[in-house]
């Protein structure tokens, strides 16, 4: 039995390595998933002069809230699991987790941290460090429109088709964008490894302002942010299912099924905003630390502990998927809906032309500076 | 008057056809109230109902629970004649009359139930009580409770009259009071 331990120990402690890392960083996203469902209904209380859901008490205690998400939980188990007698069985069970799984996947490749040190082991804070990370990204996030129109095609309900339709239509033709506007950061970095983004990102330019992506490619990053939030189906670009008025995809769901789609697109807020934190805004960086503390562009500098850096660059990137997380929530409470004509004419006609045209400054400033 | 307001439906500039910069300033204005909220949410105007309660505005005030009034002798000022409950819009009273055995002329209500999770608070009960017996001016808000059961107003809850309002002596009915007088009783 020792001779196994011993014989695969680098195997063995890589795989336990990675069941740690992927419980703890799951668990933190799932956790942070479920206060969004409650920050959606605070933040937009907020905004609109209102209080919010402050009822959901255990023991009298409601700690203005925060049981909220627990209290919806328990009501959408308890609900009925209806499916419709004419729906596809298989692929109406599907659907949800077609939805699920493939944001799910996609945290595997975001790096939350450089590397902590235990007991000479060095643990690297990503899941997976693929050397093809960014089309990883992209082949996953294009998977998750299976969810969309399975859900609406099993369902055999001629609305939610309709509703499928429009989604796969939208989320095919943002895909595209989204690939496009990531070309200029790929060419830029010279590679696809999202951790590698992230370390190239550590540097400073002119000396003093951090080498993030955004002040390489301010337009890309206004770009990916449109894009995203219509691949991700929020509002202003919520015609896929338009809770007011239009019927979306997911009509003939009920109970923890539609919980699944609802949870889905709220993973994707928390992805998303990893993934511009990442790309655009130096991921795990914080602005002059670096493995051995701050070092301040006037010559200033302050050694810190390995594991006090460690921490300050995953509360790092903590506080920007946060920030971008609640910037989200604050675009979708403050838009109107675009029309659908309007939607598709603003991803081919604007939007994709302009992803173009990045690619190609990109490629001139690039090539000016000899560095193509 | 009817005030006419003229709205500029000049076409848009190129500022605005872009549509980000107008974006950036509505989320300014959002992200404006979401901050002076959070920091100062003293400012809401949400009222935290059942437990906070404010003045109502204007005439509201005028209409809150009811009450029945009482007599001198404990007995309720209501005569059980069904005005108010045909009068409800709501259904929400459920009056049995009964008649008191030493005064043959006279009715009393042997049950007088008002649903409050019925009620529509609009007065019309008071508007068609002949006996001035049921009023609307007890000062509290009728609605917010756990269990639909504490919605219930009985007789016992509704009979009270108002500290300092003298109890009224003998009934208001003419009929019953010549009745009474002619027994000596008044």
């Amino acid at each position: 039995m020792m001779e196994f331990f011993e014989a695969n120990k680098d195997i063995l402690l890589f795989t336990g390595a990675a069941v740690v890392k992927m419980a703890l960083f799951l668990g933190a996203v799932m956790g942070f998933t479920a206060l969004m469902t409650l920050a959606e209904r605070k933040v937009s209380a907020l905004m609109q002069d209102r209080i919010g859901p402050n009822r959901a008490s255990v023991f009298g205690f409601a700690f203005n809230g925060l049981f909220q998400p627990i209290a919806d939980a328990i009501k959408m188990i308890l609900k009925e699991d209806f499916v419709p007698g004419r729906a596809e069985k298989l692929l109406f069970t599907l659907a949800p987790f077609f939805a699920l799984v493939p944001v799910l996947a996609l945290f595997a490749v975001i790096p939350f941290g450089d590397y902590v040190m235990v007991y000479g082991y060095q643990l690297e804070l990503q899941v997976a460090d693929l050397p093809l990370g960014l089309f990883f990204v992209l082949a996953l996030s294009g998977l998750a429109i299976y969810g969309v129109f399975l859900g609406g095609w099993a369902s055999k309900n001629n609305f939610a088709l309709l509703g499928a339709l429009r989604g796969a239509a939208q989320m095919v033709s943002y895909e595209v964008v989204l690939g496009l506007t990531l070309v200029g950061l790929m060419m830029i970095y010279g590679s696809a490894s999202l951790q590698d983004m992230v370390r190239a990102q550590g540097g400073l330019l002119f000396g003093f302002v951090p080498a993030w992506g955004v002040v390489y490619q301010p337009f890309a990053f206004i770009l990916f942010l449109i894009a995203s939030t219509a691949e991700n189906k929020r509002t202003p670009f919520d015609l896929v299912e338009g809770e007011s008025e239009i019927i979306g995809y997911f009509m003939e769901y009920s109970s923890m099924r539609f919980a699944a789609f609802m949870f889905a697109e709220f993973i994707e807020i928390v992805l998303i905003s990893m993934l511009i934190a990442t790309l655009f805004f130096g991921g795990w960086q914080v602005p002059y630390l670096y493995e051995t503390g701050f070092m301040f562009p006037g010559g200033t500098e302050l050694p810190l502990n390995h594991y006090l850096v460690s921490a300050m660059q995953v509360g790092s990137f903590a506080a920007k998927t946060i920030f971008f997380s609640w910037f989200s929530l604050v675009v979708r409470w403050t838009l109107p809906r675009f029309r659908f004509d309007q939607m598709m004419g603003l991803c081919w006609k604007a939007l994709l032309p302009l992803a173009l045209l990045n690619i190609l400054i990109t490629g001139a400033v690039m090539l000016a500076l000899g560095k193509l | 008057m009817i005030s006419v307001k003229k709205v500029n439906n000049r076409p848009l500039n190129l500022l605005e056809r872009i549509y980000l910069w107008e974006i950036a300033r509505g989320l300014s204005v959002t992200t404006r109230h979401f901050f002076t909220n959070l920091f100062a949410p003293k400012n809401l105007l949400t009222v935290q109902y059942p437990e906070q309660k404010i003045p109502l505005p204007g005439n509201a005030n005028l209409r809150t629970r009811h009450r029945l009034k009482v007599r001198a002798d404990g007995s309720p000022k209501c005569v059980a004649c069904f005005m108010c409950q045909t009068a409800c819009p709501a259904y929400c009273i459920r009056i049995e009359a009964a008649e008191y055995t030493e005064n043959s002329v006279e009715k009393y209500p042997a049950v007088f139930d008002i649903d409050l999770s019925r009620c529509v608070v609009c007065g019309m009960c008071v508007e068609a009580c002949p006996e001035d017996a049921i009023a609307m001016d007890t000062g509290e808000l009728p609605g917010g409770a756990l269990d639909r059961g504490e919605l219930l107003m009985t007789k016992e809850s509704l009979l009270r009259n108002l500290p300092g309002e003298p109890s009224r002596k003998g009934a208001a009915n003419r009929l019953a009071n010549e009745y009474l007088k002619s027994r000596g009783e008044e």
